[in-house]
């Protein structure tokens, strides 16, 4: 019984005080096995829901402002150059914060990272009711872009939560419903405009007003974030390392391993035209609606929502599909469904600029946005494969340049008066299918690629032990990583997988 | 003369003279208007209503698609705000003092009256300005919608959020020192 409990390179055990039984069922890196959607559950379930509502709060508020903007143009005499501007700057900064989120989260932990990052571009939300000028509405909209990269945290935190069969459908779904606050704010912000002038407040001030909402919101979500959330279901980061049960682990390491692996790199593009396309589309569709079907500001916000309101199924949809996929054709499927879904996106996305009336367009609109978003729920079925020693690094690489997507989209086709808004929506459509291509290029020895199978001999833990070197394994540092190459042997399908993960500590009904 | 057809606008022959005095208060302005003396008699014989609106010069709709001219009135947006709709009359001039909205942006206007038929047609027009939109602009200075009491609100907001985040690092200091 002694041996049992010595600590071996291969198995990191918890000392007896510390042993918990969840309330799930769990792998051994005590990654939930089952998701329950219904549950608050501590720590999974909880970490869930915190972190999507979390994350829809900063949608809400980065995309606060796109709907009000006929009366917030005139309240403040902009130009549609300038609202370009503002909504290139919107999407622009985040491009570098996803980055530092990224390795933030592997260094302290998502809790921590996210809550940080929430509180401190508050500020930028409450200071947007007080702006007079085009540059002033430049910067809010600049900084309040920066909690988008909450996102993410999200996707690591769900990532450290839940194992590899359910992590497409959890990161899926709070991505989905975090993304699905740049849908709800469309309907919320006019809502909240109208309710405030019904009080007898002049519209000038009414839109200001209406901006305290998303700020609150805001607010109580990292308070809940800090209350009650934790970084790992073992507890959090500085309990972890304190235990000596989660070694610290080096900037530069992280930042090498990241940034070397292409697969990063391939995944940062395409994730720029589903997601970067989505950004976009959150910033133009009311106002193209409003004015080229002439329909009012709460009609126009309305079939603005719907475009992100979709988000609540598509996304999670996405993720599903992927974990499907997977079951039966292992990564390889994965990587197939999410060519075809977004490459099929794009192609909407080219109708969507040539239909001429407003049914027609909204019925094209609304079909996009599923295809674009469960896009995005597909390419996060990938991402947690790609490193597990760098996972914060990489989806804050995707995450990134899904965001730098937006910013060029928006620089090349939507501002100024270049392009109509219709041409510019076509043309996008076509970028959407070219830069999708490149996923033909990712290949995992392991699993495979979309046009050739595996390497006969190559296997997960080859893979993932490869980004520790000699020193570092012999230190046991590696343990999570093997846990995990253990945990995703599913990704080789039917046909080269071995029997699904079994959970290791089931809960006894009481 | 040209005519557009039916929708369009029609410039021809029957065009009203238009005259705009700016208020002495901050606010008003008083519009007047009446048939050119110098056409025929019996050219106003469709004339119902005049419908004042009061509308964008062209330096207030630069860069600003939704304030476009178009020469498809169904279309067009210079005119934005209704200013007075009131019957044709055959006297000299008939004047209307408007109390400027509260929720005008800050722009460069001119004011054009539209003359309508018995089927509400736009027949006929005037406007204070030239054909170029140049001469005899006026400007009006929006009604900020700030305050104090906003700009209090805000920063106290901002400072609670950036407050609770210190406030928690110093408590999880403290934990951590306990330990």
């Amino acid at each position: 019984m002694e041996d049992s409990k010595k600590p071996s390179s291969l198995q990191v055990e918890l000392p007896e005080s510390e042993v918990t039984h969840f309330k799930l069922p769990v792998d051994s890196e005590h990654k939930a096995t089952e998701f329950r959607l219904l549950s608050f559950a501590a720590p999974h379930m909880r970490a869930f829901h915190l972190s999507w509502f979390s994350f829809f709060c900063c949608f809400v508020s980065t995309f606060a402002a796109p709907p009000l903007l006929p009366v917030i143009r005139d309240s403040l005499g902009l130009t549609t150059t300038d609202i370009g501007n503002a909504g290139i700057a919107s999407v622009s900064g985040v491009v570098f914060a996803r980055l530092a989120m990224g390795t933030a989260c592997d260094l302290v932990g998502p809790r921590l990272a996210s809550a940080s990052l929430i509180l401190l571009t508050t500020p930028a939300v409450y200071f947007t009711a007080i702006i007079n000028s085009a540059s002033s509405y430049l910067l809010v909209r600049f900084f309040t872009g920066f909690s988008i990269a909450t996102f993410v945290s999200c996707q690591f935190w769900m990532s450290s939560m839940f194992s590899p069969p359910k992590v497409g459908v959890a990161n899926g779904l709070a991505g989905g419903w975090g993304n699905l606050g740049g849908g709800a704010t469309q309907l919320i912000m006019p809502l909240v405009y109208d309710l405030i002038r019904d009080t007898g407040t002049a519209s000038f001030t009414a839109w200001r007003v209406a901006f305290f909402i998303p700020g609150v919101m805001q607010t109580l979500s990292a308070i809940a974030v800090l209350a009650s959330g934790q970084d790992m279901p073992d507890g959090n980061y500085r309990n972890l390392e304190k235990a000596g049960n989660k070694p610290k682990d080096s900037f530069h390491k992280v930042f090498y391993h990241g940034v070397s692996n292409y697969r990063g790199w391939i995944l940062a593009l395409t994730y720029g035209y589903c997601f970067g396309v989505e950004l976009t589309v959150d910033n133009i569709i009311a106002e193209y609606f409003y004015d080229r079907f002439g329909v009012n500001l709460q009609i126009a916000g309305i079939i603005a929502a719907s475009f992100g309101l979709a988000n609540i199924v598509s996304r999670p949809g996405g993720g599903w599909l992927s974990d499907r996929m997977s079951e039966r054709f292992g990564m390889r499927g994965r990587l197939w469904s999410l060519w075809v879904v977004q490459s099929f996106g794009g192609f909407l996305c080219i109708m969507l600029g040539r239909m001429d009336t407003l049914s027609a367009s909204i019925v094209v609109m609304v079909l996009f946005s599923f295809f674009v978003q469960a896009a995005c729920g597909l390419t996060f079925g990938v991402v947690p494969f790609v490193s597990r020693r760098s996972l914060g690094l990489i989806s804050g690489m995707t995450g990134g340049g899904g965001s730098l997507g937006a910013v060029i989209t928006q620089l090349i086709f939507f501002r100024g008066s270049k392009y109509s808004k219709e041409t510019g929506i076509t043309l996008m459509g076509i970028m959407i299918l070219c830069c999708t291509l490149p996923i033909m290029l990712i290949y995992f020895p392991q699993w495979g690629g979309m046009f050739c199978g595996p390497k006969p001999n190559a296997t997960e833990e080859v893979y993932y032990s490869a980004e520790w070197n000699e020193k570092e394994k012999e230190k046991g540092y590696h343990s999570a990583s093997l846990k995990f190459a253990d945990n995703s042997v599913g990704e080789r399908g039917e046909k080269g997988g071995s029997s699904p993960t079994i959970p290791v500590d089931v809960p006894t009904q009481a | 003369m040209r005519a557009y057809g039916a929708d369009l606008l029609t410039y021809d022959e029957h065009v009203i003279a238009c005259f705009l005095v700016l208020g002495a208060g901050e606010d008003k302005i008083t519009v007047s208007w009446g048939l050119n003396r110098s056409l025929p008699a019996g050219a106003d014989e469709a004339y119902k209503e005049v419908e004042v609106r009061l509308c964008y010069a062209p330096a207030s709709q630069a860069d600003r698609g939704w304030r476009k001219t178009d020469d498809d009135l169904s279309k067009d947006k210079t005119c934005q705000f209704g200013v007075a709709v009131r019957p044709y009359t055959t006297t000299n001039s008939t004047s209307f003092e408007y109390e400027l909205s509260r929720e005008l942006p800050t722009a460069t206007y001119f004011i054009r009256a539209y003359v309508l038929d018995f089927d509400g047609k736009v027949v006929a027009y005037g406007q204070t300005t030239d054909d170029r939109k140049a001469a005899d602009l006026f400007e009006v200075v929006e009604i900020s919608g700030r305050s104090l009491s906003l700009d209090i609100a805000a920063g106290c907001f901002s400072t609670f959020s950036v407050l609770l985040l210190l406030l928690f690092f110093v408590a999880d200091r403290r934990k951590k020192a306990k330990e």
